[in-house]
């Protein structure tokens, strides 16, 4: 244990975990979280498992807590909310072995369909809250999360946010952490939330917040940095380092525990400076509760509520208001009108977004599907891709599993066929099967599509039920898709994404017969499965550019003056000489 | 800013920009210098734009960072792209000879932007532009553009070649160290020929 380490934020958590002693690790993928659970599979003493979803894991995280396992949870802001329901009344029942749960937020929103501030959570459930700074703390954090889950018998939060889950820095090692073991006791008093006993609990929850509170005070996690300048900075996780660099004399509250907040401590600081600001990443968490003291701060009027923050961004929002007055209190402090993070210039060289692969089969898909009158309800994945120009083959995309929902609610409400469902297979296994039994139990209309590459693509290919691969690259059992959609009774058609001609027929006919049924589209991820059958071939004299062939949305097509030209990215799919109606295409001969 | 440096890498996903980001902070770690990187993941892997920034210097706070000491692109319209990243007084390293188009140029709505060495002088940058396909593919593989630009930087970054064979050899995968040690080496001497 004498050698630095160099490590990302999620690796050093995985690594910490290990340190404290946890022996399971689960979750779902989500940027960016991905690589924590990851990362603990490649290591000894943890066991790591991919669940169907985050309210799954963290419901076997208390399995496996109660049972004595020191255990982390790890999924994205969003994901939290899946697991929201057994959270908050976990926080009633508490741990046996600590149980920490690790949640990665995304400020701008760089992977993410919302910004939500997970620290909001924390004051939710009553728990506390974890800010590590950079990998080293994310190393060490891990070892205090655990030690105060089990004393004070909770489960805690620890939030990442992509600059420190996907950054890097170097970690030393510490000593392995041994602590006393823990075992089950039956205790329907704690374990068992009816009424009778959840009231009980529930007083348990507001007093152990209070004792918390207390811990915050004197917890070496929340450090009162002396300055010398006449202000105060109070601020948690990566952006105390963009506050610290950008203001070097400032004093600094950095608050490793963020919640519950040491009053006490914000109170010290203002005992040494003239003025305070909040340098916060989203919601005026700690602003607020600052503001609730009674006390001045400087807070959202200056720093964006959106978006990253960074050095530069922190230095040009407070340095206009550093050389005003502080004011004196005379009326309410009423809480400002926050202010937005500037727009980005607008780009004066062309961008280059994501792109839905050359060769993904399942681009035939959205091409087929365009053909027909219908809205289709996109879901979350890379398959997001086929709503971008040229395909524009999505209408929507609201959260994980939502598509199939939508698409029953929207043909209920007009009475016919109008939408179709579009979701990958395993988000299909995340929350996408509870809404196709709801929509075959109530008689909903509709075609659920399920683009199936055998993978979590998106988020660098994780395993997941329907491909049975488990994070340890182990083989578990592999869920038929077809056969679950006829256990629930829905009819079932599965075709070979890469035979456009079969592909459009079956469509055709699932979206012509009356009903629900389900349409299972198959091929591999064309990023896993890397397919070289030679580049297409271009006949120039019968290319009369018509624009079918560009109109699949492949990056290897380009319009040259009057016809096509195949480019490097080529796979030789062949959908583009499928849809071609005068023979201009042609598959590069096979060598023999 | 405060003695630390700040190297961008820019590129398109696939391009081995994180790798390149990996060796240039694993020379700076072995230099004994303190170093943080930031990277992008998730949709960038599909022939989205990367950046990837490493910081090093006696002590780093912030991994991320708006201007960059140093660019170091990949592809040539990244390199247009890195530019307003650097100071005046930066450099950028480039694979001038590398053109990846993406869908607006393809479907030509937009041009393709041309003329990196007046670009590069009109912000009073030095532009260091390396044909780094023609040097991988003399090393081996195509697939080392990234590394044969690295031995280029390593021309204006301040580490010995001890560092870097440290950084290298802690950073890349064992079965493809030696075709990058060789890109290295000949993106090395590229510059080395040029400024003599």
């Amino acid at each position: 244990m004498d050698r630095t380490l160099f490590l990302m934020g999620n690796e050093a958590i995985a690594h910490g975990a290990v340190r404290a002693a946890a022996g399971f690790a689960c979750g779902y993928p989500g940027t960016p979280s991905t690589e924590i659970l990851e990362t603990a599979a490649r290591l000894e003493g943890i066991h790591a498992e991919w669940c169907v979803n985050e309210k799954v894991a963290l419901e076997t995280a208390v399995g496996t807590s109660r049972a004595g396992l020191r255990t982390i949870v790890t999924m994205k802001h969003v994901g939290l909310n899946v697991a929201a329901d057994p959270l908050l009344t976990l926080t009633e029942t508490g741990v046996t072995a600590g149980l920490v749960i690790v949640v990665a937020d995304d400020p701008g929103m760089n992977s993410s369909q919302n910004e939500q501030d997970s620290r909001s959570y924390a004051k939710f459930a009553k728990i506390p809250m974890l800010e590590p700074s950079d990998s080293q703390e994310a190393y060490d954090f891990m070892a205090a999360a655990f030690a105060l889950s089990e004393e004070f018998d909770t489960p805690v939060l620890l939030r990442s946010s992509t600059k420190l889950s996907h950054g890097r820095g170097q970690v030393i090692p510490g000593v392995p952490v041994e602590p006393e073991a823990r075992e089950y006791v039956k205790d329907i008093t704690k374990h068992l939330m009816v009424p009778q006993w959840a009231r009980l609990r529930n007083r348990f929850v507001i007093e152990r917040l209070q004792r918390l509170r207390a811990r915050a005070e004197e917890s070496p996690l929340n450090v009162l940095e002396a300055g010398t300048a006449d202000f105060g900075i109070i601020t948690s996780g990566v952006v105390y380092q963009y506050a610290r660099e950008a203001f070097p004399k400032a004093w600094f509250l950095k608050l490793g525990l963020s919640y519950p907040l040491p009053y006490q401590k914000v109170a010290q600081l203002y005992q040494h400076v003239a003025r305070v600001a909040v340098v916060e990443e989203l919601d005026p968490f700690l602003e607020e509760q600052v503001r609730m003291l009674g006390l001045p701060v400087i807070g959202k009027e200056a720093i964006p509520a959106d978006g990253e923050l960074d050095q530069d961004v922190v230095f040009r929002a407070l340095e206009p208001y550093l050389s005003r007055r502080p004011p004196r209190r005379r009326r309410p402090l009423f809480p400002p009108v926050p202010r937005l993070a500037d727009a980005p210039p607008a780009a004066a060289l062309p961008v280059r977004p994501p792109v839905l692969c050359a060769g993904c089969k399942h681009r035939s898909v959205f091409t087929a599907l365009k053909r027909h009158k219908l809205a289709a309800m996109g879901d979350i994945g890379c398959y997001m891709l086929g709503a971008d120009p040229p395909l524009n083959a999505l209408d929507s995309s609201l959260c994980m599993g939502a598509s199939i929902g939508i698409m029953a609610g929207f043909n209920q409400a007009l009475g016919r066929k109008a939408a179709v469902a579009v979701i990958g297979d395993s988000t299909f296994f995340h929350s996408g099967i509870t809404a196709l039994i709801s929509a075959h139990y109530n008689g909903a209309e509709g075609v659920v599509i399920i683009l199936d590459n055998r993978t979590t693509a998106m988020t660098g290919h994780q395993g997941h039920p329907g491909s049975g691969l488990r994070p340890d690259l182990s083989e578990g059992p592999a869920v038929d898709i077809q056969q679950l959609c006829e256990g629930i009774g829905v009819r079932c058609v599965t075709v070979d994404a890469a035979d456009y001609p079969a592909l459009e027929a079956a469509l055709k006919a699932a979206i012509d017969a009356p009903g629900l049924s389900v349409f299972v589209a198959q091929a591999p991820c064309a990023l896993m499965v890397r397919e070289d059958l030679g580049q297409v071939a271009v006949d120039d004299e019968r290319c009369n550019l018509c624009g079918l062939c560009l109109a699949i949305g492949c990056p290897a097509i380009a319009p040259e003056a009057d016809t096509v030209s195949i480019l490097d990215g080529c796979t030789g799919c062949g959908l583009c000489i499928a849809v071609c109606r005068r023979g201009a295409l042609t598959a590069a001969e096979k060598a023999p | 800013m405060n003695g630390v440096t700040t190297v961008s890498l820019m590129g398109v996903g696939g391009q081995g920009i994180l790798l390149a980001a990996a060796v240039i902070a694993e020379t700076a770690s072995a230099a004994g210098l303190r170093v943080k990187t930031s990277e992008v993941h998730g949709m960038a892997q599909r022939g989205g734009s990367v950046l990837s920034t490493v910081r090093f210097g006696a002590q780093v706070f912030s991994p991320v960072a708006r201007r960059a000491d140093l660019v170091i692109a990949t592809e040539l319209l990244e390199g247009h792209r890195g530019l307003g990243l650097l100071a005046p007084e930066g450099a950028l390293v480039c694979a001038v000879s590398t053109r990846i188009l993406p869908g607006a140029v393809l479907r030509r709505e937009e041009p393709y932007p041309e003329d990196l060495h007046a670009a590069a002088a009109a912000r009073g940058v030095r532009l260091i532009a390396v044909d780094a396909e023609a040097l991988a593919r003399a090393a081996g593989t195509l697939r080392a553009v990234n590394v044969a630009l690295l031995g280029a930087a390593s021309a204006v970054l301040p580490f010995s070649a001890e560092s870097w064979q440290r950084g290298l050899t802690a950073a890349v995968p064992a079965k493809i160290l030696a075709v990058n040690e060789r890109a290295f080496a000949l993106g090395r001497g590229a510059v080395a020929g040029e400024d003599a």
